[in-house]
């Protein structure tokens, strides 16, 4: 085969390991994912809350500033609720920004039916379900831990040498805090756009599978008078796993906070249907049953 | 070692036997893959890729397990599949190129590669554009290319010239002689055109209601009957087939002048015309038959119950 002669010729040259093939599809994934200007907006708009959060850290950090804004009030205060502020505010976005490019990591191969030539090649649906997924994960990061892992180095490198010892937790929470949600979402996205195949409407759905469960949650526990009912709510869920993550202070009322082992049941069990979806979806061909 | 190896290969889906017990072994550097509708063809093929697992037996492809070395199997076939599978929002090059680095390319050598296929296969004008607004047979073309760009020693082509007008189809045709004729690819065609496997292939696994029906060497098959001639005479068939016969011929008149031979292999078509004009008979229509791909399926699948078997020619 050359381009002149328009012949064919057997390949001998080098091969990849086999192992390096879900890398292929996760580089492929990034491209496709940062080619859409939108994608690129939402990353960049995600990031102006974290200029925020530096500039309220600077703030704290310098006397004169302390001094003119805050005086002897507790705003320009660093601690464990003011990095799960910036938790929260980074995860959420980045709830925005994975139903946004989820649906484009799959979406496109279902509609025109690409899974039986991708899977046909030396690549397992786990390492292609892989591919997509650490493509998601590494957009993802990009708004999640990584800024508030700089924001914690920022305020460790700032503030008085005993506040980075005394303060170590908040970096390891927020760095599993965020992996534990990104993971979460990556899988929720895949899941969700795997069976849905117009775009848009996949993302409405990731929405929608967040919030409604919440919706049905809320409802149960006022009609039942129960906590349990907040189980089915991944912000409360989430907010209180944060929480915990980082030590900051439980707020709102202590009867309905959730045990630890039921949330981890939870995130476990959520974890558990998506990768079923998955199964289910990405296949080479379906068989028809009967 | 044969190209496939079908060992009592049983693949049951959804509760029902798709194939049922094959067995046979394929050798042939073109590959036909017949059989009617249901009979099993696609499975086969997505059996052989690692698609399905075979309930009971085994297959092996280029001498490896279907079932335990599917990646290795994978590895070393390219798979054009019948209906559309692309990814329509990405140019020639780039899905090409995917795809060949999914098959273990560098990504310089998967590129260079991509522009080759692309060219190899008439797209090298349109592959700088998105897939999706390609026509039938380019969208067909693109599907070849993407499966020869890692240079497989197997290529499983199913439906090749599935909706292609005839310029496309012969264009097709004659892309898989040109890849026959390199002889470093074996090919595995399934078609439900006769004429396309005819044209292409050396030898034919006739699948029926997920049996084998048969299995068959089309070369030897023409070599063997390549003597068979029908002949519309006048004047004195009787002196002249006597002749024949005494050549050492088969032969047999029928009504209006009519006779048939099966010639010995020594005989040639010039000894007919001696022999006719040695009796004063005259040959007014003369056809050398062979036996066609077309006699051989239809003889298969009619032949219910039949196990691999070598077909032969009617008497």
């Amino acid at each position: 085969m050359s381009v002149f002669h328009h012949e064919y010729r057997a390949y001998t040259g080098r091969v990849t390991p086999l192992w390096t093939r879900p890398l292929v599809l996760a580089r492929y994934g990034l491209a496709e994912v940062w080619s859409s200007k939108i994608a690129t907006g939402l990353a960049i708009l995600s990031l102006l809350p974290s200029i925020v959060f530096l500039v309220i850290i600077y703030l704290a950090d310098n006397p004169i500033a302390r001094a003119i804004i805050a005086r002897d009030s507790n705003i320009l205060t660093i601690n464990e609720a003011f990095f799960l502020r910036v938790l929260e505010t980074q995860c959420w976005l980045a709830l925005v920004l994975a139903a946004w490019i989820a649906p484009r990591l799959i979406s496109f191969d279902l509609a025109d039916s690409a899974l039986p030539i991708v899977l046909s090649h030396p690549i397992s649906r786990f390492g292609y379900i892989l591919g997509k997924f650490l493509a998601l994960i590494l957009s993802l990061s990009y708004i999640t831990w990584i800024p508030c892992l700089a924001l914690f180095l920022y305020q460790c490198y700032s503030s008085p040498q005993p506040w980075a010892a005394k303060h170590f937790s908040i970096g390891m929470g927020l760095f599993a805090g965020a992996l534990l949600w990104i993971t979460l979402l990556s899988l929720l996205g895949l899941a969700v756009s795997s069976w849905v195949k117009w775009r848009v409407v996949a993302t409405g759905a990731i929405f929608a599978v967040v919030f409604v469960p919440a919706g049905i949650g809320g409802i149960a526990s006022a009609i039942l008078r129960t906590r349990w009912g907040l189980l089915l709510n991944m912000p409360v869920v989430m907010t209180e796993i944060w929480q915990r993550l980082l030590g900051a202070p439980a707020f709102g009322n202590p009867r309905l906070q959730l045990p630890s082992s039921a949330m981890a049941v939870v995130l476990v069990f959520a974890g558990l249907i998506f990768a079923a979806m998955l199964n289910a979806r990405i296949r080479a061909r379906e068989v028809v049953r009967g | 070692m044969g190209v496939i190896d079908l060992d009592r290969l049983v693949v049951q889906l959804g509760g029902r036997t798709v194939l049922d017990g094959l067995e046979g072994e394929l050798r042939g550097q073109a590959i036909g893959l017949l059989g009617p509708n249901g009979a099993g063809k696609s499975t086969l093929i997505n059996t052989l890729l690692g698609f399905h697992t075979p309930s009971s037996g085994g297959a092996r492809v280029l001498g490896l397990d279907a079932k335990r070395e599917r990646m290795s199997i994978r590895q070393s076939v390219g798979y054009m599949p019948e209906n559309d599978s692309f990814i329509g929002n990405m140019n020639g090059v780039h899905f090409v190129r995917y795809m060949a680095e999914l098959s273990g390319l560098p990504p310089a050598e998967a590129l260079e590669r991509a522009h080759e296929a692309l060219f190899f296969v008439g797209l090298g004008e349109v592959r700088y554009r998105l897939i999706s607004t390609y026509s039938l047979g380019m969208k067909q073309l693109i599907k070849l290319a993407q499966a020869l760009a890692h240079g497989p020693r197997l290529l499983i082509l199913d439906e090749p010239t599935n909706g292609l007008d005839p310029t496309a189809r012969q264009r097709m045709i004659q892309l898989i002689k040109d890849i026959r004729k390199q002889g470093s690819t074996h090919l595995l065609i399934s078609s439900h055109l006769l004429r396309d496997i005819d044209e292409t292939c050396d030898e034919v696994l006739i699948l029926n209601k997920g049996r084998v029906a048969a299995i068959s060497n089309i070369e030897e098959e023409r070599r063997s009957h390549r003597n068979f001639i029908e002949l519309e005479m006048a004047g004195n068939t009787e002196g002249f087939t006597q002749k024949m016969r005494a050549l050492g011929c088969e032969c047999a008149s029928f009504a209006g002048g009519r006779v048939k031979l099966v010639m010995t292999d020594e005989l040639q078509v010039r000894d007919v015309y001696t022999a006719a004009a040695e009796f004063d008979a005259q040959i007014r229509r003369i056809q050398q038959r062979r036996d066609s791909l077309e006699d051989i399926f239809m003889r298969a699948v009619e032949y219910e119950g039949s196990r691999a078997e070598h077909v032969s020619l009617p008497s």
